[in-house]
Parts: structure tokens; sequence; C-alpha cells
């Protein structure tokens, strides 16, 4: 039930329109799929989870890109945050060279765990916070830009580490490795 | 026939088709079908070597349907949220171009290589 109403959340990373069109056969194939994993042992839940995470923040990302028209913002969100090792500047079509580099996926699940255990941790914290005493109220407005400003901060820094991880790989030729061994 | 013999509203900058796509098509030609039916197909259909997320299945689907290559019809048990999918006569005709290119390809490789052993 958990994992269920964790995978609905999720699915505010899709725009509206895809989430009002699509958004309970989702969450219902999404449930089907789950109890057989769960019947199949730990390592099959596992690699469900993994694959429906990575899914997920992909087809989120692409339902975006195409709600946007592809055109300058994208180019924009895509030049600031990621590099074009991780989206090719090509249409993305049913064509079969639009790929998302395997590295790609474990990098969005990792960032995906990390602000799930953050959202966890933040939780755990303000249910243990005992209510302080009546006094000056803290100056809140400044708490709150400090926050978003370390926010933004934080997932720039992991972008970056991301792409340079990414970028490192390329400039060695691991990735045409792959490339051989699928044709 | 080749395939510009065809009409050209018939030949769709989406093809060649992806695996995933070709499959999940393929598991409409044979009947309607709703999201989980598909997936498990698809799943069969590649003996486990294709195995699609959800999101991944919904975004192929989102895409055939705006490019009117299948359509939704009401399924009975709608309660749970499900809805069918099934191929168009576009879609179908599609498919059968992208087969139909992929025999010619099969046919060029198999004359290649008997050639080459010869």
């Amino acid at each position: 039930m958990r994992a269920l109403s964790l995978y609905r959340h999720l699915l505010r990373l899709y725009p509206a329109a895809h989430r009002d069109r699509f958004g309970e056969e989702m969450v219902s194939v999404f449930g089907e799929m789950r109890a057989e994993a769960a019947r199949m042992g730990i390592g099959a839940q596992l690699g469900f989870y993994v694959r429906e995470t990575a899914g997920l923040m992909m087809g989120a990302l692409e339902e975006h890109r195409r709600a946007w028209g592809g055109g300058a913002i994208w180019l924009l969100f895509r030049t600031l945050f990621f590099s074009t090792l991780l989206f090719p500047t090509r249409r993305v079509t049913m064509h079969s060279e639009f790929r998302f580099p395997k590295t790609t996926a474990v990098l969005m699940t990792i960032i995906l765990a990390g602000v799930v255990l953050a959202i966890k941790k933040g939780e755990t914290i303000s249910s243990s916070h005992v209510n302080p005493p009546i006094g000056p109220l803290p100056p809140t407005h400044s708490v709150l830009l400090g926050g978003i400003f370390l926010t933004l901060a934080f997932f720039y820094a992991a972008g970056l580490i991301g792409w340079a991880i990414l970028f490192a790989m390329r400039r060695s030729g691991v990735h045409r490795l792959a490339e051989t061994t699928s044709k | 026939m080749a395939l510009y013999d065809m009409s050209p509203e018939i030949i769709m900058d989406s093809l060649p088709l992806t695996e995933p796509v070709l499959l999940i098509l393929l598991s409409l030609a044979a009947q309607p079908r709703h999201g989980y039916s598909i997936l498990k197909d698809v799943e069969q259909m590649s003996d486990g070597r294709v195995l699609l997320s959800t999101g991944t299945l919904y975004g192929a689907l989102r895409r055939l349907l705006d490019e009117d290559w299948i359509e939704r019809i009401e399924e009975q048990d709608s309660s749970r949220g499900r809805q069918a999918y099934r191929l168009t006569t576009r879609g179908r005709r599609n498919l059968q171009v992208e087969i139909r290119r992929m025999k010619q390809l099969t046919r060029l490789a198999n004359l290649r290589i008997a050639g080459k052993q010869a």
C-alpha cells in the first residue's frame, strides 16, 4: 500500500494532462506488477522497483519535453542541468537510435533514492521536534530562501558530479564497448 | 509490394519501430488488451528479454494513440482503472509495412550470409 501511495505521489512528476489521461491506469498496472514481483522473491522485487523508478523518471522527462515542444525552454533546462551525453539533441520518436544510456537510469535512481530518503528524514525530524516555547518569531523569510538556495545548490552539485562521471566514462571510451556488443 | 509503393500517409516517420513498440503492436494485433496484459504478453513474446516499466509502456501508448495507431475501448471492468487498447486500421497497416520491411531485410541478410559461406 505504501509503495502504491508513493507511486501515486511520484506520478506528479508527469505533466497534468498525461496524469489525467493515464494516471489511474498506471497506478492499477503498477499495483498488479508489484503484486506479481512480490510473489517472485526479493531479487525480482528489487529489479521491479529499479525498473519502475527509472521508467517513471524518464517517462516524466520525456512527457515534459514533449509538453514544452522540445523548444528553447527545454534546451535551456537541459543545458543548465544536464549534459548532452544524457539527452541527445535528436528528436525523440520511436526510432531505434533514441536510447538513454544505462548510466542515466542508475544515476537518476540514485538521485531519486536520495530525495526520498531526505523527505523521510525530514518527516522524522519534524515529527520528533518538540514545540518550542513561545518567544520572538524567527526570520522565516531568510530561512526559507536559504533552504531553497541550499536545495538548488545540492541538486546542481549532484548533476555536475553525475555529468563529470559520465563525461569521464565517455572520454575513456567505455560506451564503445557496449556499442560493439549490441551490434 | 515495396515500401515506396505504399501511400505516403502510411509511411510514418516513426518507422523503423523500436523493439518494445513493435512488440506492443504485435501484442495488440491478436486481440485488444489492457496495460498489464500488454506487459505480460511482451515479456512472454520476448522470452523475458524485454521487460517494460509502466512509465515506458504508457509513454509508448500515448504516442501510438496520438498518431492514431491504436485506440482505447471501453472495458467491462472499468472500476479498476483499466482501459483496453486495440489497433486501428492505420496501425495495422503500418505494422504490416514494418513487418514487410523486416522480411526484406532478413531476406537480404540471408542472401548475403549464404553468399559469403558459399
